[in-house]
This record gives C-alpha cells, sequence and structure tokens, in this order.
C-alpha cells in the first residue's frame, strides 16, 4: 500500500510544527530581550537599596507597574557571601517579594507576618553558611529570617502601596531608610 | 572498473523496480517534489511560531483563567509555573508577585467584548474585593500610564469613593467626572485596565488566590466622541 504524497507532507508539516512550537515557547524565556531583571540592573549597583522613582508616564522601568506602589529594589549578588536585608515596616501592606533572574517570585514577606515592624533577613545560597562567630551577636541571631536563594544573583523588591496620594512622601522616606549590602554591617 | 546499476538487477529482489528508480535519478527530483517540501516547512514554522505566539501572548485555558472582560495568569510569577506562562513573564518585562500573595487581571475590552479606547466614555462598576489592598489601574497598549493633568492614574481600595452600599464606580472618561473619575488622556489610543489584588483572603488548596468573577468589576461602554 502506498502512502500518497500530500498525505505525508501534512504529516509531516503538523510534526514539525509541533517540535518548531516547543523550541519557540523553550526559547522565549531566553530570547526575550526586555525582561525584568535586564530592566533593572542598569539602575545601579548589586548589593545596594535602590529607589523606583514614582512611576511616571513615559518613564516607567517595567510596563504596568502600579501607579499608586512605590518600588525599591536590591539586586542581590551573593559571591561573596550572603547579603543582609534590613527595613523599619512603616504599615503592614509593605511586601519584600524575592526573585530568581528569571522572575520566579520564589519567597515573599508580606508587613502584616513581620513582627514589630523590623525585618531584618539574610539572603544565602542553600551552601552558604549564614552564621559566623563574631558577627551575630547571639541573641540578634534568633530575628534573623534567613532566605535561602537557588540562584547566585536575583532581586528583592518591596513594595510600598499607598493608602492615597498624600501617601507617597512618605512611603518613599521609608523606602531610603531601608539597608541592603554586606551581611557584616 | 565501475559498477553499473544493471550488473543487479539479475540478483537484486526489487529489481522489478530499478527502472523505474533509474529514471527518477536521471531526472532528479520532481519539481513538484521540492515545492512540497518547501510548503510543508513554510506551513510548519507558521504553524509552529504563530502557535507559540499565541499560546504565550493571551494564553490558554492552561495558563489564564477568564471572567468576562478580565483575564489572568493564574501561575505567574510561580517557580514551579508552567512553559507558556514562563515564557509570557520574560515577554512582558514584568516582576509580579506570585498568586498565592497577589492576583493582576487585565482587560482589554469592555464586558460586552469591544476594545477600550480612549474616545470611548465607560462606567465600572463592582463590589469590594476580599483582599488586604487592590487598584484599578489604566495603562495605554504599551503599559504605560496616561497622562493627564490631575495626575490621577488608578483608584485603589484606600481611596476610591464607595457608596452606602459598599459598592464602588469609577468612570473612565477624557474629561472630569463626578465620583471616582479615571483620565483616559487626550491622545487617541487603545486603553488597558489592570485591576491588581494584593493579598487575597480567600485561597484554593495549593494558596493559590481565589477571586470570585462576579467580583470583578464590569465595564460598560457609555457615549462615544
Amino acid at each position: 500500500m502506498r502512502v500518497r504524497i500530500p498525505g505525508l507532507f501534512v504529516l509531516l508539516a503538523v510534526v514539525l510544527a509541533g517540535l518548531i512550537h516547543i523550541a519557540a515557547v523553550l526559547a522565549l524565556p531566553l530570547l526575550a530581550p526586555k525582561k525584568a531583571y535586564a530592566r533593572l540592573v542598569p539602575l545601579g549597583h548589586a548589593n545596594t537599596m535602590i529607589q523606583i522613582p514614582a512611576t511616571a508616564p513615559g518613564s516607567e522601568i517595567m510596563p504596568m507597574m502600579a501607579p499608586d506602589v512605590r518600588y525599591a529594589f536590591c539586586r542581590f549578588d551573593l559571591t561573596d557571601g550572603p547579603v543582609r536585608l534590613r527595613a523599619a515596616v512603616p504599615d503592614d501592606l509593605w511586601m519584600i517579594a524575592f526573585y530568581t533572574p528569571t522572575g520566579d517570585n520564589f519567597y515573599t514577606i508580606a508587613g502584616a507576618d513581620m513582627r514589630r515592624g523590623q525585618i531584618d533577613l539574610v539572603i544565602a545560597r542553600a551552601d552558604q553558611a549564614v552564621a559566623e562567630a563574631g558577627v551575630d551577636a547571639p541573641e540578634e541571631a534568633d530575628d534573623v529570617v534567613v532566605v535561602n536563594s537557588p540562584e547566585t544573583d536575583g532581586i528583592a523588591m518591596i513594595r510600598a502601596p499607598l493608602a492615597g496620594p498624600s501617601h507617597g512622601k512618605r512611603a518613599e522616606e521609608a523606602l531610603k531608610a531601608t539597608y541592603c549590602g554586606a551581611k557584616s554591617r | 572498473m565501475r559498477a553499473r546499476l544493471s550488473d543487479f538487477t539479475t540478483i537484486h529482489p526489487l529489481a522489478p523496480a530499478l527502472p523505474r528508480l533509474r529514471r527518477r535519478i536521471e531526472t532528479g527530483p520532481s519539481m513538484v517534489t521540492l515545492l512540497y517540501v518547501v510548503a510543508t516547512f513554510l506551513v510548519a514554522l507558521l504553524l509552529g511560531i504563530g502557535s507559540a505566539r499565541y499560546m504565550v501572548e493571551r494564553g490558554s485555558p492552561l495558563t489564564t483563567s477568564v471572567a468576562g472582560p478580565w483575564s489572568s495568569w493564574i501561575y505567574e510569577g510561580n517557580p514551579s509555573a508552567d512553559l507558556y506562562t514562563k515564557a509570557h513573564l520574560a515577554s512582558s518585562g514584568r516582576l509580579p508577585l506570585t498568586s498565592t500573595m497577589a492576583r493582576y487581571f487585565l482587560a482589554g475590552t469592555d464586558s460586552q467584548g469591544e476594545p477600550l479606547v480612549s474616545s470611548c466614555e465607560y462606567s465600572i462598576s463592582g463590589t469590594p474585593l476580599n483582599a488586604r489592598w487592590w487598584s484599578l489601574a489604566l495603562y495605554d497598549e504599551g503599559g504605560s500610564i496616561i497622562k493627564n493633568p490631575s495626575g490621577r492614574y488608578s483608584f485603589n481600595s484606600e481611596e476610591a469613593v464607595r457608596r452606602a452600599d459598599g459598592t464602588y464606580h469609577v468612570t473612565l472618561a477624557r474629561h472630569a467626572r463626578p465620583e471616582n473619575w479615571l483620565p483616559s488622556g487626550a491622545d487617541d489610543q487603545g486603553l488597558v485596565l489592570m485591576l491588581r489584588i494584593y493579598g487575597p483572603r480567600d485561597t484554593d488548596a495549593s494558596g493559590t488566590g481565589i477571586i470570585m468573577p462576579a467580583s470583578l468589576p464590569a465595564i460598560e461602554r457609555q457615549a462615544c466622541e
């Protein structure tokens, strides 16, 4: 029995289309030129807190940022050891979210879950020792939250949702007082 | 000494087919076959890339939930998200919170399915959402907020004026309107609404925030210019 040639080509086209479909979906995250991480990197050095200016028409860092949320982020690089993030959180609405460079939100702390409005945390890879003798006072170590990062690089993004237009200044000042940097400080 | 095809005709089981094969080799592949091959590759390329783009940009029932004009990528930002969601996230350029912390709903049309445009006026009305904080913001098609003299780009749960029955009504219009006015700007362009809901209180077994479709606001077109 002979397979008719057009039928064979239709089958080939469908199989080939399937392969191209899978390849395109797999390649897209790698090829996308405007990933959020690539937009944040040029804004400043690693391991320091960077405030994103209030969203203004035409000058957004990322598309669809909330005009009524103030943002600050720390691009952490754990090559030289764990990184510390400290913030006095003025209200329950704040959220601190941790991302891999591809945008996986692997951990988030909500303001409502923080004790005494103070957050003190250490970002470390699973294989990095966090407690070093003489660096952390023992009583302090109890309160420190350790965030295990799956990758050496990533983003810690603080979101400060505003209760109204007049709350912007206060949120910006509170974000300015946050710290991200070497663990020993 | 070169062996010729005819030398084997007496011993090979496919011998009767050989004259036809020889004719083929002598004339080369036919034009028709070549056309079929080229067409197959073109069709495969078009189908493969077209379907991939559609499922990454627009979503599918596997990745997105749709309720009226609103659609939401369910596993956006989730480290264990599927490949379509990850590809969508990468090409969107956004850095969303995972769905256990927040839900994002996008609308590019009104409740009747007509595209949102700045030359029309819309009435958006809904009931309060069961979440810690929510915000309804307006963007152009590029995801940028729209310049307007009053500097008003969104309404959130803390600031939207509500009626006695707890419902809120936002008017999307070019010129000032009473109650909650979301200005759509002077330029003629398509519009996109985003409803971001932080800390949804109802969750499913996996912790994903649940937003009842009925609690999402309706978008009704009013007058057009």
